[in-house]
């Protein structure tokens, strides 16, 4: 293919396209950063911001509604917040295994879906669960009351300290 | 990959294996791009075009005048592409949006405030439908004009129609989704132009045993008044069934463009010159005397075959620059709209509160005028009379010429400009007279239906355009003129109409002469 | 010739430009520059400052800048107001400029935001996410975010209000007697209850810009300025309006517009109310009579006033009796009864038997009672002579005097014109030929009704009236009751 330099213009015959020119290369790559930019928008979209129906956080109240050694379930929210002379501290009671919530048992706790049990303390004793039940963040809202986040770990045995 | 594997017999398996393993990325890359460079000859760039399914749509070739931005303005490309748009933030928007009365408008406020790019997806939506609905009827006006109707592109003037109509139901189907006010009222205005023909039936009293109004309605809303019913069946329609008719149709008006021949163009005069192979040759001179008896299967006055240049040049990479730009206009324009513009999204919708003015989609405000004189014929027998004239106008006008040049035959540009300011001076002043003096009802309050029916401002306007092209047909003795006359003052009916109801129609229907003069109500 | 696709590569580098810089643009917009999250890095560096203690550093470790929002669904409620108003549960957050301060008072600690929400109290569009559309005054949205003086309106949705703290709702408690003393009742139903000239008000803090008429209005249109520029003068609102201005001041308007924003019919789980509201709904369902001097107050005051004197009332174009004058005296018990239970036909006088305006059979006697034992005029009643005159008249005759001195006013056929119509049933059952004579001899003082017999002066004869009274009986007929059709109209004189 000649190049655009080698052909003098003419009437007759004029100089053949230059398929590799400047232009074509520069509007092809703004082109291509245009979609680019645009792609990346376009799959923010799924990715919800917010997440519709109440909030992954709750408060649970005050410690001094926690008394020492006592258990209390919460059930709907899916986890137990229990009291010791450590400190407060609560583990989930969803299946680490695949995600079914787990009934409170005598020896701790097991998994209707697939066998799988736990001991009070989350570790796991029998059973495809691949890992003991989470420990979740404890932290203490501005007005004093508790604050569970089921969507944060925090290492087995973290207390928090009242 | 025969060509890259090494010989069998001197390599066991195990090192072929290996082998074709360490050159996986090249064979994929090959597989992938079959030339793997920029295409340098004409017959890589052929190749480019017919062994891509996107591309191959396109003949390899194409007329220098197809690239002519004069000659199409992109009108059908723009059409095309914000299709393109439409569907892409459609099916983004479906992720979020609910369609129930409870969830609908919520899920809309969510797309507004929370989903991350959504509002801006949303307003891409809205301004992508307008174009396409602008550009749809101005691609039918730049085929008309450029006489690109005739024989044998008849029957994709009708699937041209056919899109038309889909693209302006697509577009009436999506306005009740969010389910605002505007959504609300915009459709029941639709839905009861739908039952205009009760008027008729109405007027003849024989509504209880025949009753095509009433049935219309229903079909579309699946009640009486819009409600969860209706919504549901806009939304089927409007991400499902409509979007699959319009993929369809538009696929077969595609075909049809490269088995007619391409774009409509004039012949080319004997012994131009065109480029080819890299050079400028004389276009090749059909013999006087020679028969060519090879026929191709792709229709056009001359067969192709073993024929010279026809001033044609290759489609790539020429075709798909010019296709590439135009996409990119109709993105650039509808992302600058969306950033300044957002998507009107208003109070939820309140079938106790009726938006005052009512007013349907835009592209339908001019039926709305004429609905306003009479509902049946404004509403059913006018856009009937508009669709069924449209259809006809390739089978009445078949006399060859001037296809693919804007007013190509002798006298069109004249009758053109005629025809506007006369199509011009009637509507307005038709429209003027009705503001200032009324109409039949005011004159006579006990007057038969039927009379308001036959004799409207709708009415005489169809009667004035028919006869000026009459007129014109026996003045000019040309059928193409005739139609020229007749297309002219449609449009500029519809023009005027839109726009009129757009900004004059105020609260009640009345007349104002700027919307912020309407009255707080 | 030119290259044919150069002009397109032109386009092409122009539009992606174009388009790059856009798409660039509202990347920005919308991810560095949004208002929430503008208002969140300012927080954050209150934050900063108020991290002086372990807790403080925790909080601000914490401190993650995202959308945050309440999603109450048994309220139907999504209110992201807490992206802004990061601070409101923070103690320490008490002196710093809104959005970020604490919330005020102890109601947080009732109320959780976590449960509640924020527009179930302070109304506005809790989807926004940013401050003009939250406010939503002038944005699409129907229920705009309530003033600070104006947001006990809306505690009443789930409160029994006498129950709350008097100095939380005293605008409102205020508005509540304003209410009462204005007589507001006597045209406007609530709870069951009320007159029929004016709109029934149950839901009437639920109203929407929409349904009022904004034409006089000065923007921003919001429903309370409406109430309150509407209280000071109805018909400059609203041009027509029949409504008696109830001649307040600005604070006064204000507590009635208050009292306005707090009735509204929502749904609201059961679970949500406090327990006086349902107590305060189950006693609803069976009422209490109320003394018939607070009823007077209530219903009749505003058309009648103290009831001593008529007086012309030039928006109705007719009289308004003196009920409380010597027609109370005059009337049978069971006349003024009915007249209260059946309303005044032809007149504006509504009915407020049970199921029209919700008084009990109870208060109607008590209010009939009240009315003729505290009748500021008490002549000496007339009943006596009145016995006399019952007897058997002429129709004929009488409609001769009726048309010559009563038509004017009742109408030629007794259909009623500026004085009341004569020719209805439930008037006609309800006066008996007494209480006729009596009126036609003696008029009805403080209304335009002469006395037809003065004594020692030319008038009717006591004959004449039994004819008049006859005329009157025979427009009876036909009556949608059982009792007439069979009767000849000049022989139904006579009152069983």
């Amino acid at each position: 293919m000649p190049d655009a330099n080698d052909v003098k213009p003419s009437r007759l015959a004029p100089p053949p396209v230059t398929r590799r020119s400047f232009l074509s290369l520069s509007a092809l790559v703004s082109f291509l950063a245009a979609m680019g930019t645009a792609l990346a928008g376009v799959l923010r979209l799924p990715k919800p911001t917010v997440e519709p129906g109440p909030v992954r956080r709750y408060k649970v109240g005050h410690p001094e509604q926690f008394p020492l050694g006592a258990e209390t379930l919460f059930a709907e929210e899916n986890f137990v917040v229990r009291r010791d002379a450590a400190g407060i501290y609560a583990i989930a009671t969803t299946c680490t295994h695949l995600g079914c919530a787990v009934a409170r048992t005598s020896e701790g706790f097991a998994c209707p879906c697939h066998g799988s049990k736990f001991a009070d303390n989350g570790r796991v004793l029998a059973g495809p669960a691949p890992r003991p039940l989470p420990w979740l963040e404890i932290s203490r809202a501005a007005d004093g009351q508790l604050v569970v986040y089921v969507d944060r770990e925090v290492p087995p045995g973290t207390h928090f300290p009242v | 990959m025969a060509t890259t594997a090494p010989p069998s017999e001197t390599i066991s398996a195990t090192q072929e294996f290996l082998s074709n393993l360490r050159q996986l990325p090249r064979n994929l890359k090959d597989a992938w791009f079959r030339l793997g460079r920029v295409p340098g000859s004409e017959r890589e760039e052929s190749q480019a075009t017919f062994h891509n399914l996107f591309l191959h749509l396109h003949s390899v070739r194409v007329h220098r005048r197809t690239l002519s931005p004069s000659l199409t303005l992109g009108l059908g490309l723009i059409a095309t592409f914000s299709f393109v748009v439409l569907v892409i933030t459609g099916l983004l928007l479906m992720i979020y949006y609910k369609p129930s009365t409870a969830l609908a408008y919520p899920s809309m406020k969510d797309i507004h405030y929370v989903v991350a790019t959504g509002r801006f997806i949303r307003n891409l939506h809205r301004w992508a439908a307008h174009i396409m609905v602008i550009a749809v009827f101005a691609h039918m006006a730049r085929v008309f004009f450029t006489a690109s109707y005739k024989r044998p592109r008849e029957f994709n003037w009708l699937v041209g129609l056919g899109l038309l109509v889909l693209t302006l139901a697509l577009s009436f189907t999506g306005y009740l989704l969010p389910y605002d006010q505007l959504a609300y009222w915009a459709t029941t205005i639709g839905a009861n132009i739908a039952n205009s023909p009760r008027e008729l039936t109405d007027a003849l009293g024989i509504t209880p045993y025949f009753d095509p109004g009433g049935l219309q309605k229903r079909l579309l809303l699946g009640a009486q008044t819009v409600g969860e019913d209706s919504l549901i069946r806009f939304y089927v329609l409007h991400v499902f069934l409509l979007p699959l008719l319009l993929v369809i149709l538009l696929s077969v008006h595609f075909w049809r463009i490269r088995k007619d021949g391409g774009l409509a163009r004039p012949e080319d005069p004997a012994g131009g010159w065109a480029e080819w192979g890299g050079k400028m040759q004389r276009v090749f001179e059909p013999l006087a005397t020679k028969t060519y008896g090879l026929m191709a299967v792709v229709r056009g006055r001359r067969p192709p075959v073993n024929r010279g240049p026809e001033g044609t040049v290759m489609s790539w990479p020429h075709l798909f620059w010019a296709e590439l730009a135009v996409f990119m206009l109709t993105i650039a324009i509808t992302l600058v709209l969306s950033f300044y513009i957002d998507a009107p999204l208003k109070e939820l919708a309140n079938p106790a509160v009726p938006e005052n003015p009512a007013k349907a989609p835009w592209y339908f405000l001019g039926l709305q005028e004429l609905v306003s004189y009479s509902a049946f014929m404004g509403g059913l027998v006018i856009p009937s009379i508009a669709v069924i004239g449209l259809a006809l106008i390739p089978f009445l006008d078949r006399r060859p010429g001037g296809e693919g040049v804007w007013f190509g035959t002798p006298g069109e540009r004249t009758v053109a400009w005629q025809s506007l300011l006369f199509g011009l001076a009637s509507t307005v002043g038709m429209l003027a007279f009705t503001v200032n003096f009324g109409w039949l009802r005011n004159w006579f309050p006990e007057i038969h239906q039927l009379w308001i029916i036959a004799i409207n401002p709708g009415s005489i306007l169809v009667v004035l355009f028919a006869g000026w092209s009459l007129w014109v047909l026996r003045r000019r003795n040309s059928v193409r003129l005739a139609a020229v006359a007749l297309f002219t003052c449609f449009l500029v009916g519809f023009v005027v109409l839109t726009y009129f109801a757009t900004v004059h129609r105020g609260p009640n229907w009345q007349f104002y002469w700027w919307p912020s003069q309407w009255p707080v109500h | 010739m030119k290259d044919p696709s150069r002009l397109y590569r032109w386009m092409l580098l122009l539009t992606s430009l174009v388009s790059l810089g856009f798409l660039l643009a509202a990347a920005v917009r919308e991810n560095l520059l949004a208002e929430w999250q503008q208002r969140q890095r300012t927080y954050r560096k209150l934050l900063a400052e108020k991290a002086t203690d372990a807790r403080g550093r925790e909080l601000l470790r914490n401190f993650r800048i995202e959308l945050r929002q309440v999603s109450v669904p048994a309220l139907g409620a999504v209110d992201r107001c807490v992206s802004c108003h990061v601070g409101i549960d923070d103690p320490r957050m008490t002196d710093v400029p809104q959005p970020y301060r604490l919330h005020p008072g102890e109601i947080l600690e009732h109320h959780p935001v976590d449960r509640f929400g924020c527009t179930i109290c302070h109304q506005g569009q809790g989807a926004a996410t940013n401050f003009h559309d939250a406010k939503a005054e002038d944005a699409y949205w129907e229920y705009p975010l309530l003033p600070p003086e104006l947001t006990q309106a809306t505690c009443l949705s789930c409160h029994d209000v006498t129950r709350l703290p008097r100095q939380d709702v005293a605008l409102v408690l205020e508005g509540m007697r304003l209410y009462e003393e204005k007589s507001c009742g006597s045209c406007h139903k609530l709870h069951g209850r009320g007159g029929a000239l004016g709109p029934a008000l149950d839901n009437e803090g639920m109203k929407t810009k929409h349904q009022l008429v904004l034409a006089n209005l000065k923007p921003p249109y919001t429903t309370w300025r409406w109430h309150q520029a509407h209280f000071r003068d109805p018909a400059g609102l609203v041009p027509g309006s029949q409504m008696k201005n109830p001649t307040v001041t600005e604070s006064e308007a204000l507590a009635l517009t208050a009292y306005m924003l707090s009735l509204r019919q929502r749904d609201i789980p059961e679970s949500y109310l406090a327990p006086d509201k349902i107590a305060q709904k189950f006693r609803a369902l069976s009422p209490q009579p109320q003394p018939a001097e607070r009823l007077y107050r209530m219903y009749c005051f505003a058309c009648h006033g103290e009831g001593t004197y008529g007086r012309w009332e030039k928006v109705f174009l007719r009289f308004i009796p003196a009920i409380r004058g010597p027609l109370a005296v005059t009337a049978t018990r069971r006349y003024l009864e009915t007249q209260i239970a059946q309303g005044r036909p032809g007149t504006q006088m509504p009915p407020w038997h049970s199921q029209a305006g919700g008084l009990l059979p109870e208060e109607i006697a008590a209010l009939a009672e009240y009315l003729r034992s505290t009748a500021a005029a008490s002549p000496a009643r007339a009943t006596a002579g009145g016995t006399a005159a019952v007897g058997r008249g002429d129709a004929a005759r009488g409609q001769v005097l009726f048309l010559r001195s009563c038509a004017g006013c009742h109408g030629v056929s007794g259909t009623g014109g500026v004085a009341p119509e004569l020719a209805h049933p439930v008037f006609l059952q309800a006066a008996d030929d007494a209480f006729l004579a009596s009126t036609i001899r003696n008029g009805r003082p403080q209304t335009a009704m002469p006395a037809f017999q003065r004594p020692g002066s030319a008038g009717l004869s006591d004959a004449e009236i039994v004819d008049l009274i006859a005329f009157l009986r025979s427009l009876a007929t036909p009556p949608p009751g059982p009792t007439a059709p069979t009767e000849e109209p000049s022989r139904s004189g006579g009152n069983p």
